[in-house]
């Protein structure tokens, strides 16, 4: 009863904090004066206090919340009781108010230190949003109603009044078993959060400036560390998805074109378009409108994302159960992108007389490009996403939409956008000389063949794996070849070796050189996917104890069957031993765990990972006489995880190196003065 | 080396490698059978979006085996592909082809690519308005930022109606609407007479019985309907309601069919003792009273206890007080 | 760009946004993965069977002039146990009037559905048989059990329910198709996709 009050009061805090702050934000934008600071705080507190409430009932075991009551079970080990707090609909929105706290209060320090209008306004949407997201824990998806009706296991009714009769039940069934079976799973959901949440900031700042009538870079320059922060997060959820799906699941794969993963893709990919075109709006004051534009999109895309997840409106693998969250999160998406886009349409006039490009030949110009092909890019995957349901509704025809069709477009896509990925950097902005983008190129062009030649010669001649090589080498050795470019210049001039200015050619222009390592990630993640998805081999064996077969130059010994109780479940599974001729490589044990009383089982996969790739082996059935096994290679994989990791963390620099940049700039004014 | 003589290299050493690329690299090879390719394009029925290559349940497999005999017995892809989706519809398709009602779905991102490239360039050959404009101020007209409300709201509203008058699939997470009722309307009587002749022990044997007994009763077949009414009454396991509705049809078909007034008055007895204050029960014998035993006090008095039940509708208690003046006129009864 | 295009482009992206908006209302209370099956009104598709506890096969050649209820079912599904005594009932009551109920095991050993039957009274009207591989459940588009498929007498699939049946709803099933109706697809509950 106690935690439901304090978490009650927290949500109400918050919804009050958020709703004076959008009010306060307007007078202040508006010219009159007002305290935002405080209803910053509360809001900030409301939510810390709520998700404080919800942990702690969650780890106290106390069930008299029904939320607990029907996730929670007191044989979940620790850490995945703290993530039952967004393991399923109720707890994952508090979650992502928490984030949304968060980063409106990030934004009030900055308010703190240049009060302006602008900001004001900023204030006032994440208030706005905020509103919503409390407004939605208090209504439709709340984890503090208390049971009223307890079942042997989980809890009949609930009611959402803290004060009502507690009927506690002794006992919940505990988080969905692929929820409890692996860490990155605890992990993904707050990561991706960060992520989704983060993209508030650059839509308020937009939806500030059109409402101000104050067009130009400014309302992108402020926001611009939070997109990439928010973006780096996102990029990160993405890839640990990825890997979860190939650590967890056991069909060996990391990416199905699931609804609900296009659903994080999408903003993605209009947050990485963002990222670029907003570099151009900030340097040449271009492409005001189109920002505009692809901001509301990225922030629409991420409720559209929530959406599809918890309406049941789309048949996916992620999805929670249906409830009256669906009609509220599709009202307040018309509501955004309705009430953004009659705005930018009445201020149309504003953004209208932006300057043009002067030469396609140009790191503009290839902004531009990579902003189409991320604009088709994105576009693919939601008409894939939704066709189903508009063929339905149009037609009354049912189909489905799946991994052919995904890749037939995404696969093209990427190589083009991996094209201009290796002459966006290499070309100045405003236009090169002539001569002088061939100059920078044509190393890089010839590097990349022979990559190419001596791949498809002595690795593999699958044309994919090919021009994944290809491509990979031409990215990189242009960004070689100009860091040499810069370093031996700075070098000529100033007598230092290559290798030293090369350190300082990065330490002075991080904002750019991050960028170039986020590249890289990029087409590292291409290679990873090219070969793992092209050159790996599958068998199925079935195999009796002491029966020995071979596989892609293994050996796999099937040893024997067991059996483990745990607290919180059971496992069965196989052991094996992988030998290379006679030498003992690994022991393995493939599994599967049965969580409670699910008879089905979450099928845990055996992974032994080498620098070539992994090997992958899954249980499909078990019993004391033999065992069937699936047997995988997957080359390279490892290089998916590492390149997202390292676009992640380009990101990363990028937003730390920018604060340096700053704090720079702030030393150098004052010692000038 | 002069910058020409290193175009040059350059542009051999990449016209050599390109073409040597060509030459080398593969055109996919077809690692994957046949049958695997097939098997990738259509979705598995019984789990979520995985393909029957990919998926390890019992169905998919059973689904990849059909199509290794079918491969063997030498049908093309697309014969197979005909053959599954002619029983499961298009909705296992994970590739729509490029034709038909599905070509909007390849039209679309091509669409898109087209207009992004004409807008680029369309863009690029304007000539710039004068300028480039700054801060403007911020705009006067309160008006504009009303509208735009009004406008949110109404889009909103139309987007709540719409969606509710487009309303129209029904699944099971509707919830089941009381299925018997439905049912019990579209099945004749002969069907439900024999369904009820084959259902002894069904749980639900009574309803059906009653609901095929009322459907007599207000035909007037009351041959038809007495079986059922009796049997109800005798069943041990039928609800009070039940119970009562069918012994209060047996007591007035026994009185209006075949004037027997003892047995009707017994029936509306065994009624009441299951619950003394059911007001059919008592209206009847009451009646039942008047007109065929011709006791006209016990009927008084049945007719002032029940007008004394405080839940009387309105309608019976005119009725009844009607009858009580008529009883008291010394009228014949009706 | 202009400023009139960029104002038209920015209606016309309101517009889009309220019509996805209603496509996507549309579906709220509606199960997504409901398909409709596209064998109604078609010929039914052959099939041949073994019977459960030996003594041949039965193929739907050999019913024919008969209204045909074709059932899929295993023991492992709860919804199937529900409806077995009226599947029972039914083939009974309507043993002589050219209806034949055939119950087809799916995804489960044969040996195992015996014994089920055994538990539960089998009915001497019924056919039952055994779907190896489940071709027969592929052939008719099974996406779960129970599922019911009703043949009229010249061979086409009138009807299909998807979940459990109860005697009533079979009953209504066999009137419609008497009286030359449809009774078309039905949803009367969930089915159950693999054993637990």
């Amino acid at each position: 009863m106690m935690l439901a009050l304090f978490g009650t009061a927290g949500v109400l805090a918050a919804l009050t904090g958020g709703g004076l702050l959008a009010v306060r934000g307007i007078r202040v934008a508006r010219g009159g004066k007002s305290d935002l600071i405080g209803p910053a705080r509360l809001l900030a507190a409301g939510a810390i206090a709520a998700m404080a409430a919800l942990e702690i009932a969650l780890t106290a075991d106390d069930f008299s919340l029904s939320y607990v009551a029907n996730q929670h079970s007191t044989a979940t080990p620790f850490p995945f009781d703290v993530a039952t707090a967004w393991a399923a609909l109720e707890g994952s929105i508090v979650l992502w108010g928490l984030v949304l706290a968060g980063f409106t209060w990030m934004a009030v320090r900055r308010y703190r230190k240049a009060p302006d209008s602008l900001a004001a306004g900023a204030l006032a949407v994440m208030g706005g949003v905020a509103v919503f997201f409390f407004g939605l824990i208090l209504t439709v998806s709340n984890p503090f109603e208390v049971c009223t009706s307890a079942l042997e296991v989980g809890c009949a009714q609930s009611s959402p009044f803290p004060w009502s009769t507690v009927a506690a039940p002794a006992q919940g069934p505990g988080p969905n078993p692929l929820l409890q079976n692996h860490y990155l799973m605890a992990v993904h959901p707050p990561v991706l959060y960060l992520g989704y949440v983060g993209m508030t900031v650059p839509f308020a700042y937009a939806i500030s400036a059109l409402a101000l009538g104050v067009p130009g870079p400014e309302w992108i320059r402020r926001s611009h560390r939070s997109t990439l922060v928010a973006w780096s997060f996102l990029t990160l959820g993405i890839v640990l998805g990825g890997w979860w799906a190939y650590e967890v699941l056991s069909w060996g794969g990391y990416w199905a074109w699931d609804p609900v993963e296009n659903a994080s893709f999408m903003p993605w990919l209009a947050a990485t378009a963002f990222i670029h075109s907003g570099l151009v709006q900030q340097r040449r004051q271009m492409l005001q409108a189109w920002n505009f534009v692809l901001v509301i999109a990225v922030f629409s895309l991420t409720i559209l994302g929530t959406f599809l997840t918890r309406s049941g409106t789309i048949n996916s693998v992620h999805s929670f159960t249906q409830s009256a969250i669906g009609p509220a999160l599709l009202g307040f998406l018309v509501l955004v992108l309705v009430g953004s886009f009659s705005l930018f349409a009445t201020r149309s006039n504003l953004v209208s007389t932006s300057p043009r490009v002067d030469s396609f030949v140009s790191r503009e110009g290839s902004f531009l490009a990579n902003n189409l092909l991320l604009t088709v890019y994105g576009f693919v995957v939601l008409v894939g996403t939704i066709y189903p349901l508009l063929l339905e509704a149009f037609t009354g025809d049912q189909t489905a939409v799946g991994e052919p069709f995904f890749n037939r477009l995404a696969v093209p896509l990427s190589f083009l956008l991996l094209l201009f990925m290796g002459l966006g950097p290499v070309l100045p902005w405003r236009g090169s000389p002539p001569g002088q983008l061939w100059a920078r190129v044509r190393a890089p062009i010839a590097l990349g063949l022979a990559a190419g030649v001596a791949t498809a010669l002595w690795v593999s001649p699958v044309g994919w794996v090919v021009l994944a090589v290809t491509f990979a080498t031409y990215v990189t050795s242009g960004i070689v070849g100009l860091l040499l470019e810069q370093s031996r210049a700075r070098s000529a001039k100033g007598g230092q070796s290559i290798w030293r200015e090369m350190r300082r050619v990065v330490v002075n222009d991080q904002t750019f050189w991050a960028g170039q390592m986020s590249h890289i990630g990029v087409v590292v993640v291409v290679v990873g996917i090219a070969f793992a998805a092209n050159l790996s081999h599958h068998d199925e064996v079935t195999l009796e104890p002491g029966d020995q077969t071979e596989f892609a130059g293994y050996s796999i010994v099937y040893e024997s069957p067991f059996q483990v109780r745990e607290p919180n479940r059971l496992v069965r599974g196989a052991r094996v031993t992988v030998l290379r001729g006679d030498d003992f490589v690994a022991s393995l044990e493939p599994r599967a765990n049965f969580y409670g009383s699910d008879t089905t089982g979450v099928v845990t996969p055996a992974v032994l990972s080498r620098p070539w790739g992994d090997l992958y082996l899954t249980l499909r059935d078990i019993d004391s006489e033999r065992v069937e096994l699936v047997l995988d290679t997957s080359p390279l994989i490892w290089m998916i995880w590492l390149g997202g990791i390292l676009t992640a963390g380009g990101g990363a620099w990028s937003v730390s190196s920018r604060r340096q940049e700053r704090a720079l700039v702030r030393q150098s004014l004052i010692a000038d003065v | 080396m002069s910058e020409r003589t290193r175009t040059w290299l350059f542009l051999t050493a990449i016209a050599t490698l390109g073409v040597v690329l060509v030459l080398t690299v593969s055109v996919q090879p077809q690692t994957e059978s046949r049958v695997s390719h097939i098997g990738s394009r259509i979705k598995c029925p019984v789990c979520q979006g995985e393909s029957i290559a990919d998926s390890p349940s019992q169905m998919a497999q059973d689904m990849m085996s059909l199509i290794e005999e079918r491969v063997a017995q030498g049908a093309t892809d697309a014969e197979i592909e005909t053959e599954i989706l002619a029983a499961y519809s298009g909705a296992v398709l994970l590739d729509p082809p490029m034709s038909g009602r599905t070509l909007a779905l390849w039209l679309a991102p091509a669409a898109v690519a087209i207009l992004g490239l004409a807008v680029i360039v369309r863009w690029r050959r304007q000539t710039p308005e004068s300028g480039v404009t700054t801060d403007v101020g911020r705009p006067s007209s309160r008006r504009r930022l009303i509208g735009g409300v009004v406008l949110t709201v109404a889009m909103v509203t139309i987007v709540v109606i719409a969606a509710t008058a487009l309303q129209d699939r029904e699944g099971p997470a509707a919830g089941v609407a009381n299925p018997e009722a439905q049912d019990l309307e579209n099945v004749s009587n002969e069907t439900l007479e024999a369904v009820i002749a084959a259902n002894d022990d069904h749980p639900d044997i009574n309803g059906w019985r009653l609901a095929l007994a009322e459907r007599y009763y207000e035909a007037g077949d009351y041959r038809s309907a007495f079986p059922h009414y009796l049997a109800v009454a005798d069943s041990g396991v039928a609800s009070a309601a039940e119970a009562i509705t069918s012994l209060v049809r047996l007591g007035w078909m026994a009185y209006d069919g075949n004037e027997e007034s003892e047995t009707a008055l017994t029936l509306f007895d065994r009624a009441l003792e299951i619950d003394p204050s059911s007001q059919v029960a008592l209206y009847l014998k009451g009646t039942v009273l008047w007109c065929g035993d011709r006791d006209a006090d016990a009927a008084r008095d049945m007719f002032a206890d029940l007008l004394d039940d405080p839940e009387l509708p309105d309608e019976s208690r005119v009725q009844i007080e009607e009858d009580l003046a008529d009883l008291d006129a010394g009228e014949e009864c009706t | 760009m202009r400023g009139q295009a960029l104002k038209w482009t920015a209606w016309g992206l309101v517009g889009a946004t309220v019509a996805l908006a209603v496509v996507l209302a549309s579906r709220f209370g509606g199960d997504p993965g409901l398909v409709d099956s596209p064998l109604l009104g078609k010929p039914a598709p052959e099939f041949e069977m073994e019977y459960l506890d030996g003594g041949g096969t039965l193929a739907l050649g050999d019913l024919e002039g008969e209204i045909v209820i074709l059932n899929f079912f295993a023991s492992w599904c709860p919804e199937c146990r529900k409806e077995h005594d009226d599947f029972v009932a039914t083939a009974d009551a309507f043993a002589a009037e050219g209806v034949t109920v055939v119950q087809a095991t799916y995804q489960e050993d044969p040996e195992a559905s015996s014994r089920y039957l055994d538990q539960e009274g089998r009915s001497d009207a019924i056919h039952y048989v055994h779907d190896a591989g489940s071709r027969t459940a592929i052939a008719y588009g099974v996406f779960g059990i129970p599922e019911t498929f009703f043949i009229d007498e010249s061979g086409t699939v009138v009807g299909k329910i998807i979940g459990e049946s109860d005697a009533l709803t079979l009953g209504a099933a066999i009137d419609a198709i008497r009286r030359g109706e449809s009774p078309g697809q039905e949803v009367t509950g969930n089915t159950q996709q693999a054993p637990d």
